[in-house]
């Protein structure tokens, strides 16, 4: 594989398609697994981990998921952000040393990480709300790993995982979603506290810890044992219909009582990033949430859902730099932004195609 | 875009309609904070190390005698390593610390029991191969090869073996 291709394209799961994509961005379910007669990644030896590696890499190339396997260890730093930036890999599976990658499939709708926190880290994505349909997916690839591979699995605990946190089912299913109404209104945090009271996490745009960039937050469960994975689904698939609506209901108003405000706002926002000759990674994250909202409430009518989707990800400092393909530091990488962004939303051919 | 107040760089931006016109205030996150704005763009940190913790105290309370010091045969943590790195060793680190591990989970998860996916293939049982392993380990360490040898082919053989 090669990752300057990439660089020209974007996964199927940002295409701004799918069902509830004005809202809903992606759905998102993985699950850890481990083989059962080796130490976890964190007490593996070396050789440990070339044996996980040999074995996991023979099992994915036999599914029929033509799934195309990256040595995440032989990479360079720019190319494994690039990869983080993705949401192809972790930043744990990024940071960490020893044999370790990632396979990779058509579209970018499954990948899976060998050596991260548990051996392996199964995940496929889907835009919009399809959790069924990513969970067809991902167990089918589940079921033909297992054809090949022990799995470590205890009867009463089920599979067995590096963290108890994620001991049972070792799912976690997530829908990331972009809430700006619902943020503007500051309505958000009554959002946040009643998923807490149902068990749910709300996470930023790249996992546990990060900052809500744009206005994305990904929800997602937190219990793992004790609930199949239907059943964790479920749950999801039943609150997130609640919080589009919460979002909708916000815009609304937004429109009915500030119109003018946020038409000033929004047109603002796209000014900005179509004119801009020094822009940083924050700023341009939150104006181009402006701009997406803009396009959804009809007030922007000549840019694509698909193009904002694609831009949060290539604006950032990985792809910036290999899409210009040199090194840059944080004030050419501000400058390069602006003309990458003044490129991409100025009418003309797309510039990636010259 | 840098912050208002003092030329950080900005990471609060807001619109507020003052006297009909609409303004945009840029801050930072500590001058939007001394100015008493409330950042609700920020989900709750979920400092989920630090709940383990916290179930780790309620539940085993400070770490005396047998359990602090038990070691599992397999990977060699004791739970003093676990409760410190808040990673388990390998799978039968379950078995040996199940009755601390037990009472977290229960909290956790509101479960002590799996419901759900059952992998289709016979479940190897880890433990002797495991056990090999560590030894396996102990003999690369001690330079003892012929040893090491020995115990790779074993491990071969009994993989290979469960399957047949």
């Amino acid at each position: 594989m090669n990752l300057d291709d990439l660089t020209r394209t974007s996964g199927e799961w940002l295409r701004g398609a799918g069902p509830e994509s004005d809202i809903v961005i992606c759905s998102r379910i993985r699950l850890a697994r481990n083989l059962a007669t080796y130490p976890f990644t964190n007490r593996a030896t070396r050789s440990d981990k070339t044996e996980i590696e040999r074995e996991a890499k023979a099992a994915l190339a036999k599914t029929s998921f033509q799934l195309e396997y990256l040595d995440v260890h032989a990479l360079n730093p720019l190319d494994r952000q690039f990869l983080v930036e993705r949401q192809l890999i972790s930043r744990e599976l990024m940071q960490s040393e020893g044999p370790r990658g990632v396979a990779i499939g058509p579209e970018e709708n499954m990948s899976v990480m060998v050596n991260e926190e548990d051996h392996l880290r199964i995940q496929a994505v889907h835009a919009g709300l399809s959790l069924y349909d990513v969970w067809e997916q991902i167990n089918l690839l589940d079921d033909q790993l297992e054809q090949q591979l022990d799995f470590a699995f205890s009867p009463q605990l089920g599979y067995l995982t590096a963290c108890p946190t994620n001991v049972g089912t070792g799912i976690r299913v997530g829908v990331m979603l972009h809430l700006p109404a619902l943020v503007q209104t500051r309505e958000i945090e009554k959002v946040f506290r009643a998923l807490h009271k149902i068990n749910l996490a709300v996470r930023g745009l790249y996992g546990e810890g990060t900052q809500a960039f744009g206005d994305f937050y990904q929800i997602s469960n937190q219990q793992t044992l004790g609930k199949s994975e239907l059943e964790l689904i479920k749950t999801l698939n039943d609150v997130i219909p609640q919080i589009i609506e919460y979002e909708r209901r916000a815009r609304k108003d937004l429109v009915d009582n500030r119109r003018q405000n946020l038409h000033d706002q929004v047109s603002r926002a796209y000014g900005v990033l179509k004119t801009a000759h020094q822009i940083s990674s924050e700023e341009t994250m939150h104006l181009l949430s402006s701009v997406r909202m803009g396009i959804n409430l009809g007030l922007i009518d000549d840019l694509e859902i698909a193009t904002v989707n694609e831009l949060f990800i290539h604006t950032q400092p990985a792809h910036l730099q290999k899409i210009q393909g040199r090194h840059l530091e944080v004030d050419d990488r501000n400058e390069a932004r602006a003309q990458y962004l003044r490129s991409r939303l100025s009418p003309g051919p797309d510039p990636r195609t010259n | 875009m840098t912050c208002e107040q003092c030329r950080d760089d900005a990471t609060v931006h807001l619109s507020e309609t003052i006297d009909g016109k609409p303004k945009e205030i840029h801050l930072c996150g500590v001058c939007a904070r001394k100015a008493g704005i409330r950042l609700p763009k920020t989900p709750p940190d979920l400092a989920l190390d630090a709940v383990i913790q916290g179930l780790i105290t309620a539940n085993v309370g400070e770490l005396v005698g047998a359990l602090a010091q038990k070691e599992c045969p397999c990977c060699e943590i004791t739970f003093r390593d676990y409760r410190t790195n808040l990673r388990l060793g390998c799978p039968v680190d379950y078995r040996i610390f199940g009755t601390a591990l037990l009472p977290m989970l229960k909290q956790f998860h509101q479960a002590t029991r799996h419901v759900g996916k059952i992998p289709a293939r016979r479940s190897i049982d880890p433990e002797p191969i495991l056990r090999m392993r560590a030894d396996l380990r102990g003999a690369v360490a001690t330079e003892n090869f012929e040893r090491a040898a020995q115990l790779r082919d074993e491990i071969r053989l009994r993989l290979r073996t469960f399957h047949e």
